[in-house]
């Protein structure tokens, strides 16, 4: 699905922010140490402060000048399979995790250069996509 | 399944109207009747307004910042319930998603500047007028003011006074579109939790009766309208006739020039959104398309084809570009205008009678639409016509431009897409029009400055929000004093 409009950019980073911490909130059921249980709470709690943030986005920044296209940008790409984790143990929780956070990372990045031209939306953008990496880095290091 | 009856909001209570007409309201995109809204009458306006005259002497004695404390309350509750009042917008009035979100961004925008209501509405002093003699005028709420708003904004345009109006320390009366009447309800009930004082803000549905009701109440001390020029010019007269003060926006006939110069790669998002945003039903809407010069059958191509591009749909949909017109009356009369313009010979190079949206047959749709070779005596060039339809006049040079926009019996908007400030300048140096873009598609001012057009786009003398607004709502009490 093409991603025309600043609306359908923060609709869909809204959309699998929720995924992601609905899939946190079922994993933390599965993790196999405290290190990994302490990482998936932790990732849950700032789950609805990155939503709040999108949401905050979009609210404060959709104004009648701005609903101008944006090109060649699709869902596709960012899509993934990770909305499930009945059955997973403590590794794949931490594959999927990885999966889940490089892709929010890469999503923001280009979303950013897509609507640079609203400059305040593209510094949210880079901040989640900073908030993201640093969740990568703390996935990696388990 | 019976569809709900909205209710007037009268003293912070949601009351029955003491009328029995009632009117159906529609989503556009579905062509199905979702609400019931009911066509009040006089009684019903004397209600509110005495309700509102009663809660005055209270809340103009209420200290400004202390007003502006229930705007800041109203604000975060606005934001709160944001997605919700879009919703329902896009519901009812069929435009896009963002572009109701835009919309209520707007609305909250009036909120956040109203709230400067310590600066904003401060009088001026001069001691020593003469000898021993000091002079200060006092800005002094009046009491009951009123808004009549329009159908293709139901969010938005109420709260270009609104807010001002109270903050300052008068109450206050809407009457919302009768087409779109559920997303100020939705906002009333955002209101209400807020805990204004009884009667300060109240709400009356319905249609002319309400419309006549307030002109001729002897309580109402002032109205504010947005709408179509020929209503704009009867609020005008009437509260003239009643001695009421008033702001009355009306249509408008909106030129585009495109000059050579123009960067048409970085413009042509911003000028489509300009002539197609919210289906062309807004009275900032490009309308007619003036490209100058030797690049315009290149212009006319690429706009064309970037027309093409617009999903059209139902606007709750994230990936529609562009919804349905506000009713099937509308869209008759968009189509009625189409036919006039095959008739008096302008070339259709788009044509949007008849598309299909998938899933949406009974929806009010018209996709955009663009006639060339149109002359500027053409009825499409001169009558508003409020839909997805763009007609290009071609121009042989800047001044022929600004011979077209000042020719217009309208004069509310204007744009220019240019590389060159000197034909910048000329341009909004002299046309009349009181709203200028250059390089910007719709030149809609935000909150802190004035809204409003010249010519027969506005009559009165203070336009919708900026500073101005608090002369508006305010007399200027002048005190002249000595003391022996």
């Amino acid at each position: 699905m093409p991603l025309t409009s600043f609306g359908s950019i923060l609709t869909f980073a809204e959309e699998f922010e929720i995924q992601d911490l609905a899939f946190y909130s079922e994993a933390v059921k599965s993790t196999e140490s405290d290190e990994q249980t302490a990482l998936i709470e932790s990732f849950i709690k700032e789950g609805k402060k990155l939503i709040a943030i999108v949401q905050r986005t979009r609210r404060e920044n959709v104004t009648e000048m701005i609903l101008e296209p944006i090109q060649d940008f699709v869902r596709a790409p960012f899509c993934t399979q990770e909305n499930e984790c009945i059955g997973m143990t403590g590794p794949d929780i931490l594959k999927a995790a990885k999966n889940l956070e490089q892709r929010s990372i890469d999503y923001y990045n280009t979303a950013a250069i897509k609507i640079k031209a609203l400059p305040e939306v593209a510094v949210a953008l880079k901040l989640l996509a900073k908030k993201h990496t640093a969740r990568l880095n703390k996935v990696n290091t388990i | 399944m019976s569809l709900p009856v909205l209710k007037n909001y009268i003293n912070n209570e949601w009351v029955d109207a003491q009328s029995t007409v009632t009117g159906d309201v529609w989503n556009p995109a579905t062509g199905k009747k979702i609400a019931v809204v009911p066509y009040g009458n006089t009684a019903d306006v004397d209600l509110a307004v005495a309700a509102a005259k009663k809660a005055f002497p209270a809340w103009r004695k209420t200290p400004p910042l202390s007003r502006a404390r229930y705007l800041f309350r109203l604000k975060d509750a606005f934001e709160e319930n944001f997605e919700e009042i879009a919703q329902t917008l896009t519901t009812e009035q069929g435009k896009a998603i963002d572009e109701a979100r835009g919309e209520v961004r707007r609305m909250i925008e009036n909120v956040e500047h109203a709230t400067g209501v310590t600066t904003l509405m401060t009088g001026y002093t001069l001691e020593d007028i003469a000898t021993g003699i000091d002079c200060y005028g006092h800005r002094q709420p009046m009491g009951v003011f009123a808004a009549i708003v329009p159908y293709n904004f139901p969010a938005m345009v109420a709260w270009w006074f609104l807010p001002y109006a109270i903050v300052a320390g008068n109450t206050y009366v809407v009457k919302p579109s009768e087409q779109v009447p559920m997303t100020q309800t939705k906002i009333m009930e955002i209101l209400d939790e807020i805990g204004f004082p009884e009667g300060v803000v109240n709400m009356v549905h319905g249609s002319k009766d309400v419309v006549n009701g307030i002109l001729d109440h002897p309580d109402v001390e002032g109205v504010s309208f947005v709408g179509s020029t020929p209503t704009a010019q009867y609020i005008y007269k009437r509260c003239g006739e009643t001695g009421k003060r008033v702001q009355a926006l009306g249509g408008a006939k909106n030129v585009v020039a495109i000059m050579p110069t123009a960067n048409l790669d970085g413009g042509m998002p911003s000028l489509v959104a300009s002539f197609f945003g919210c289906s062309g039903q807004r009275c900032l809407a490009g309308s007619i398309l003036a490209p100058v010069g030797d690049k315009t059958e290149d212009i006319i191509e690429k706009f064309v084809e970037a027309a093409k591009q617009i999903k059209v749909g139902d606007g709750i949909d994230q990936a529609t570009g562009m919804g349905p017109v506000g009713s099937a009356a509308q869209k008759d009369k968009v189509m009625a205008y189409i036919e006039k313009g095959i008739e008096e010979g302008a070339t259709l190079l788009l044509d949007g009678r008849d598309i299909q949206v998938d899933g949406y047959p009974d929806g009010f749709f018209v996709g955009p639409t663009i006639f060339d070779n149109v002359t500027p005596d053409m009825t499409i060039a001169k009558e508003e016509i409020f839909g997805p339809v763009v007609s290009i006049v071609r121009c042989k040079d800047l001044e022929a431009v600004i011979e077209l926009v000042n020719t217009r019996d309208f004069a509310n908007a204007t744009s220019i897409y240019t590389g060159s400030g000197s034909d910048a300048r000329k341009f909004k140096y002299e046309v009349i029009p009181s709203m200028v873009g250059v390089n910007i598609g719709i030149a809609a001012p935000m909150s802190f400055f004035p809204f409003g057009g010249a010519g027969n786009s506005m009559f009165g003398d203070v336009k919708g929000h900026g500073q101005e607004i608090f002369q508006f709502f305010t007399d200027t009490k002048v005190v002249i004093e000595r003391w022996f």
